[in-house]
């Protein structure tokens, strides 16, 4: 046993961060912005990225629920639905501009995630899961019979002038950017690591002093604001929205699958993820009705054969971890260097 | 005379939702797993009794003879090739995997049935009785008679058979259970064989009763989960009182208002008394 410890302890994990990573995203980043101002990009691969950007944000909220709080939640889709018919409503019945509309329905988002934290802290595992599906399933019924927004008409984003493909796409870059650094942020801080010890065990991280519910409210409070501007600038592209649409268990399948197959409990995985769920969508759109049964075979066997999926997986092996949030401590890095020399 | 009118309503429809819940309430209880994939199970049984009864051209009770079979073989496949090794895994790949198995055969139904709403008829389905002003419809006494014998009949064999003792063993301590020499993993896959058994009485009423299509799995779930939250898991009799309620509301609220009723009665009871009104 002792062996086994100490073996595991001198493979030495290269944490890949510092002045260097950061320059290459900042240089990603910046490539992501000038390659739209100066029109490097057609608008299909704008429209990809977008959705790649959209995605990854979602993704990265439901992992920061799932992978790192221990709240797997089914019903992330209340908050793209509220944000999208706020966007909705606020353009076409009260005329206001669209950027309005968006920070109403982040303000919703976040108002309503408040409200229901009451309910949902009280339950655990999979009643909080099945408890986040009703919600959303109860609000997209209760859309389907309020004449507010249309019923189940469906209503349409009006905005003068209309924003482009360039400019969606500006905001969605935008929206990612912030929602990487927010989260990477948020797990290096006291309150992040002690999200993952209540993943753990939530009896004994309360008793070392994590404020168990604060630390809820406050994850569930980001991931629904982000999941809020996240669904009203997709529903903003698309330019209608439904209850149907707006509060599809799809959306939970989506957030799922990029998670479970880019790797839970990773910063880097969502977005490994939401790129493989991009592509392999854009490419299983040639075989309609088949894509929900190809991902969900693809997700299962990933939980069977690669529980950490794509990059839980690559670090394991490769003993890398790209800005992790952990915190190794000088002793361990210590000892690593001493195996590398023997 | 209006209020013994929507009584009977809800509890004609009551006997269906608790058949609905039974199913749910038995995979809960006894193998600990969150069945996402319940309502696609229910919705296969529909689609196997409707297809069936169509394809010979008899009732479709008659088909439960080749469905009930059918499907019980169908979930002791699933639970022994597949639930049973990621549940060693942890409880929530295992909600995952159900969760992407509802996609999947939600998805293969749609493509095997198409969109096209569908409809089990049968010679009695609008033939009513009428008590003085009480009219009730012959196909809904029908279906409750379905639902409570069924019920009936695995309440008698959990209680009366050894098959039956070693699942409510295992439910209640699954390592003494294997130590007295039950076979876990085989118990498991004869609880989801069941749970599928009565998934497709289940899938004939409904099927018998509404029209259904191929994605009607996740309302239909979302009432298995709140029948069985609210009698409590594993207990048999508390999904007949909560079916018995949930029914209700759907007879008080209309086809969208009471979905809206069943919903927040399943929200406010989770948050309030999640073990449920029977649990053990």
């Amino acid at each position: 046993m002792e062996n086994k410890t100490l073996a595991s302890v001198r493979k030495p994990i290269k944490v890949l961060d510092g002045k260097v990573m950061l320059i290459v995203c900042i240089i990603i980043v910046a490539f992501l912005y000038a390659a739209n101002i100066f029109g490097i990009f057609s608008s299909n691969t704008m429209r990809y990225l977008m959705k790649i950007f959209l995605y990854i944000t979602m993704g990265e909220m439901w992992n920061l629920l799932s992978g790192f709080t221990g709240m797997t939640s089914l019903g992330n889709q209340t908050f793209i639905g509220l944000a999208g018919f706020t966007v909705a409503v606020a353009t076409s019945t009260y005329n206001l501009p669209i950027w309005l509309g968006i920070l109403i329905g982040l303000a919703i988002g976040v108002v309503v995630a408040f409200l229901l934290s009451f309910v949902l802290f009280r339950m655990r595992g999979m009643y909080f899961a099945i408890a986040t599906w009703v919600i959303a399933e109860a609000i997209c019924t209760a859309f389907k019979s309020w004449p507010y927004v249309n019923m189940g008409g469906g209503m349409s984003i009006k905005a003068k002038p209309y924003p482009k493909t360039p400019e969606i796409y500006l905001m969605a870059l935008t929206l990612f950017v912030v929602a990487m650094i927010v989260v990477y942020l948020l797990l290096r801080t006291k309150t992040g690591l002690g999200l993952t010890a209540m993943r753990d065990d939530a009896d004994a991280a309360s008793s070392v002093g994590v404020n168990i519910f604060k630390s809820k409210l406050l994850v569930y409070v980001i991931a629904a604001g982000f999941t809020a501007i996240a669904g009203a600038i997709f529903f903003i592209n698309k330019g209608t929205i439904y209850p149907d649409s707006g509060f599809n268990i799809d959306w939970t399948v989506s957030m799922v699958f990029i998670v479970i197959v880019g790797g839970i409990g990773t910063v880097s995985g969502p977005v490994v993820g939401a790129i493989v769920y991009v592509l392999l969508d854009e490419f299983l759109a040639h075989f309609p009705g088949w894509s929900n049964i190809i991902l969900g075979a693809i997700a299962i066997l990933v939980i069977l054969f690669l529980p950490d999926g794509i990059m839980g997986t690559l670090q394991k092996k490769l003993h890398f971890e790209i800005f992790s949030q952990k915190r190794f401590s000088e002793h361990k890095k210590d000892i690593g260097k001493k195996a590398q020399l023997q | 005379m209006i209020i013994i009118q929507y009584l009977i309503n809800g509890i004609m429809l009551g006997g269906i939702y608790a058949l609905l819940g039974v199913g749910m309430t038995m995979i809960f209880g006894i193998v600990k797993l969150t069945n996402l994939a319940h309502g696609e199970f229910v919705i296969i049984g529909a689609y196997a009794s409707t297809l069936v009864a169509q394809a010979l051209g008899v009732d479709p009770i008659l088909t439960l003879i080749v469905t009930v079979p059918f499907m019980f073989l169908l979930g002791m496949g699933l639970q022994s090739g597949l639930i049973n090794r990621v549940m060693q895994k942890g409880s929530e790949p295992a909600l995952l995997v159900t969760f992407g198995l509802s996609i999947i055969l939600q998805d293969a139904m749609l493509l095997l049935f198409t969109a096209d709403a569908r409809h089990a008829g049968a010679a009695y389905s609008s033939t009513i009785i009428k008590i003085g002003s009480i009219s009730i419809a012959l196909l809904d006494i029908i279906l409750l008679a379905i639902s409570l014998l069924s019920i009936l009949i695995l309440t008698w064999f959990l209680n009366k058979t050894y098959m039956g003792r070693s699942i409510r063993a295992t439910s209640d301590d699954t390592q003494a259970a294997s130590l007295m020499g039950v076979s876990v993993k085989k118990t498991y896959a004869i609880a989801l064989g069941i749970a599928m058994a009565t998934a497709a009485v289940a899938g004939l009423c409904i099927g018998l009763k509404w029209t259904f299509y191929a994605s009607s799995g996740g309302s239909y779930l979302l009432i298995a989960f709140g029948v069985v939250v609210i009698g409590g898991m594993g207990s048999i009799p508390g999904t007949l009182v909560a079916g018995l309620i949930f029914g209700l509301a759907q007879v008080i609220g209309g086809a969208n208002w009471g979905l809206l009723i069943s919903y927040v009665l399943l929200i406010i009871m989770l948050a309030v008394r999640p073990q449920g009104l029977f649990s053990k």
